[in-house]
């Protein structure tokens, strides 16, 4: 669909102009290249090998089910001799997405593994495609960051018939386990919301008037962090009410137009959960602008970006609660284990970090 | 036909024809009296000017969009040229602020060019021009910068939030645009000329209108506002966000322009009532956040001012 404007261009011809404004797009693009390259060298704040910064399972949030090579079919490997496909489901062009692909192509390099990676750009039907090209091109281990949950069967089936394991992380499948996929290696959504309804009691010593910023309306993500923030407020913390939920659909833009509305409309408003960084840092220069001091409504975020955490030394977010991306060595461990014959957990559920106002300073270097 | 039958035809001619042109109007007064009674805290000042500054770039999209629409074209680029002028700020910013303003707006200008290039001279269809110039746009501002990067310049952030006689600069640059917009409608030869080639551009060829050098003009001109909206945007979240900046953008300009009384068939342009057009899709936000209302209510909201308005034009075009 990318095509240049030009190629569609069927009759009359009459280049001169439409040339000239191109080549003039083109070569203000290729000035301003070595400086991009520059810039992003800089702040590589990726990456998953960094000490302190791998992720680490949660042994009591995990299930019982393991999956072993007998119960799934197919024969044992060794990773150095396999070809492993990925498959990422968004654009790399936010701090999670970025670091997740990272840690996994830096953990294939670090284990001298055969790495093929696809990106689906958030389009659900270019991701089936990209696994099946995956396959095609020889993938004997997958693993999956799906867009989606559900609409998996065919492909899963398809895997299956060759007995391909599969290692979804960050976004589960909707499958049966050891049978449709390996393993799923991520966040309790669920848990997030209901830590960063901990850090919001802790800031407003339970009393209070809070606003939400939701992510992006359908996703479960949104649904989750959502319920989990519900369900405990309700159940710790009676005197915080919950007044204003409106969508910022994940982007800074969207947190910092909502909130500029929200302190228009609710000038005395406490505390504002922001279900990701971005939002919430949208939040600070929405409220910034309205004229607020820094701690004077209390924020609580999730991700755990470095820019977010930093918000917190500087005394504008009070907490995030962290959602690791560094997936690479746990889902090469899991498929190392599979190959090699042994028990692999069927759900493996990570320890997610969280920061506030004690440990943010100390604990910046592992915020991604 | 009876005489009677004749008047009464021709006073609903007119009723149909007063909605078009001031129904806009009608519809701004009606939700600042809603939000003046039931939102609290609506009359301030400093409310006024969150509008005024959230509504500024849909604004000088508008009149853009306003431009392109009487000429009987469109253009669906503008959202992807505002994240196109973004990631250029963000490039250049190394030369200085003023450096890397002025090269976003002349990529914006030239990304209107080429589809007014296409347009005008290929004779392609303005709907599939722009329409691969808003996939290819935003796909190359989001190789050149992949990721959110922040902006941290004095002379930015100053124009993104600061003000100047109690007004913000954003609600200026706004304010001049409406203005040169006007007066290029009003005053000048090329203002007549595009209003031709959208009532007829056949006829508009035959007696002697340099059609192609206006139509290119055109979508050059919706270009640059375009690129003026993503600088305002820019500055004011402080950051460059290829990725979000200006997403469906082109949906809330058209609606402004359709609203304002500027027919989707062109031959006739409404520059205030296009402003009042954006005021409205800006205040219809506004009051369903404010009321906390479901988001997805907002977008039905929209669909039903853009209906309403269509089938007015509607109507009208058949008598």
């Amino acid at each position: 669909m990318q095509h240049d404007p030009q190629e569609t261009e069927p009759r009359r011809p009459r280049p001169a102009l439409a040339a000239a404004a191109a080549a003039a797009a083109v070569l203000l693009a290729v000035t301003a290249c070595a400086r991009t390259e520059e810039d992003a060298s800089e702040d590589d704040g990726g990456g998953g090998g960094g000490e302190g910064q791998e992720q680490v399972l949660d042994e009591a949030a995990a299930g019982d089910e393991t999956c072993t090579l007998d119960e799934y079919g197919g024969e044992g490997f060794d990773l150095t001799d396999v070809r492993v496909g990925f498959s990422q489901s968004e654009a790399e062009s936010n701090p999670f997405r970025i670091t997740e692909t990272q840690s996994i192509v830096d953990e294939a390099e670090e284990r001298g593994v055969d790495l093929i990676t696809s990106n689906a750009q958030s389009d659900f039907a270019q991701q089936i495609n990209d696994v099946q090209d995956l396959m095609s091109q020889g993938a004997e281990v997958l693993i999956i960051a799906p867009l989606n949950s559900d609409g998996w069967k065919p492909v899963l089936d398809e895997a299956a018939a060759e007995d391909i394991p599969i290692i979804t992380v960050d976004r589960a499948i909707n499958g049966t386990a050891c049978e449709d996929f390996v393993t799923f290696i991520g966040s309790d959504f669920v848990e997030q919301g209901r830590r960063a309804a901990d850090q919001m009691i802790d800031a407003l010593d339970g009393e209070g008037e809070v606003a939400v910023l939701l992510g992006a309306a359908g996703n479960n993500v949104t649904t989750e962090r959502t319920e989990g923030f519900q369900e405990r407020i309700e159940a710790e913390a009676p005197g915080i009410e919950i007044v204003f939920e409106q969508s910022g659909d994940f982007t800074r833009e969207g947190g910092q137009s909502v909130t500029e509305q929200l302190v228009q409309s609710e000038p005395d408003i406490d505390g504002i959960y922001a279900q990701n960084d971005e939002m919430g840092i949208g939040a600070v220069t929405a409220l910034n602008g309205a004229g607020k001091e820094s701690g004077e409504v209390s924020i609580v975020t999730v991700d755990g970006t470095e820019e977010a955490v930093q918000h917190i030394v500087d005394g504008w977010i009070h907490g995030v609660v962290e959602s690791n991306p560094r997936f690479g060595p746990l889902a090469f461990e899991a498929a190392e284990s599979f190959g090699a014959g042994e028990e692999v957990g069927t759900e493996l559920i990570i320890t997610d970090r969280a920061y506030d106002p004690s440990n943010a300073e100390e604990e910046l270097p592992h915020a991604y | 036909m009876s005489a009677a039958s004749v008047m009464a035809r021709v006073d609903r001619d007119r009723a149909r024809s007063w909605l078009q042109d001031y129904g806009v109007y009608v519809g701004v007064a009606a939700i600042v009296l809603f939000n003046v009674v039931f939102t609290p805290g609506f009359v301030s000042l400093e409310n006024f000017r969150v509008q005024a500054v959230q509504a500024a770039p849909i604004v000088v999209v508008a009149l853009g969009m306003a431009l392109v629409i009487a000429t009987g074209g469109i253009d669906l680029s503008v959202g992807a040229v505002m994240a196109l002028s973004a990631a250029f700020v963000s490039l250049y910013l190394g030369y200085g602020p003023l450096v890397s303003v002025l090269v976003a707006l002349l990529v914006g200008a030239v990304a209107g060019a080429v589809n007014g290039t296409i347009v005008a001279v290929a004779g392609v269809q303005a709907i599939i021009v722009t329409l691969a110039m808003m996939i290819a746009g935003r796909g190359l501002a989001l190789v050149l910068v992949p990721q959110l990067e922040g902006i941290r310049n004095p002379a930015l952030r100053e124009f993104g939030s600061g003000s100047v006689a109690g007004v913000p600069y954003v609600v200026w640059v706004a304010a001049l645009m409406v203005a040169l917009v006007l007066f290029l409608v009003r005053r000048t030869l090329f203002g007549r000329r595009l209003v031709a080639v959208g009532g007829n551009r056949r006829a508009a060829e035959l007696s002697g209108l340099p059609v192609r050098r206006t139509l290119l003009l055109v979508y050059t001109l919706c270009g640059a506002l375009a690129a003026v909206a993503g600088v305002m945007t820019t500055a004011r979240l402080q950051a460059s966000d290829p990725n979000s900046v200006g997403l469906l953008i082109e949906l809330s300009a058209i609606t402004a322009v359709v609203v304002g009384g500027t027919p989707l068939s062109g031959g006739r342009v409404r520059v205030a009532g296009t402003v009042a057009g954006a005021i409205l899709m800006q205040l219809l936000v506004a009051t369903l956040i404010k009321h906390n209302l479901p988001p997805s209510w907002t977008q039905m909201a929209q669909t039903a001012v853009i209906i309403a308005a269509v089938y007015v034009a509607r109507e009208r075009g058949r008598s």
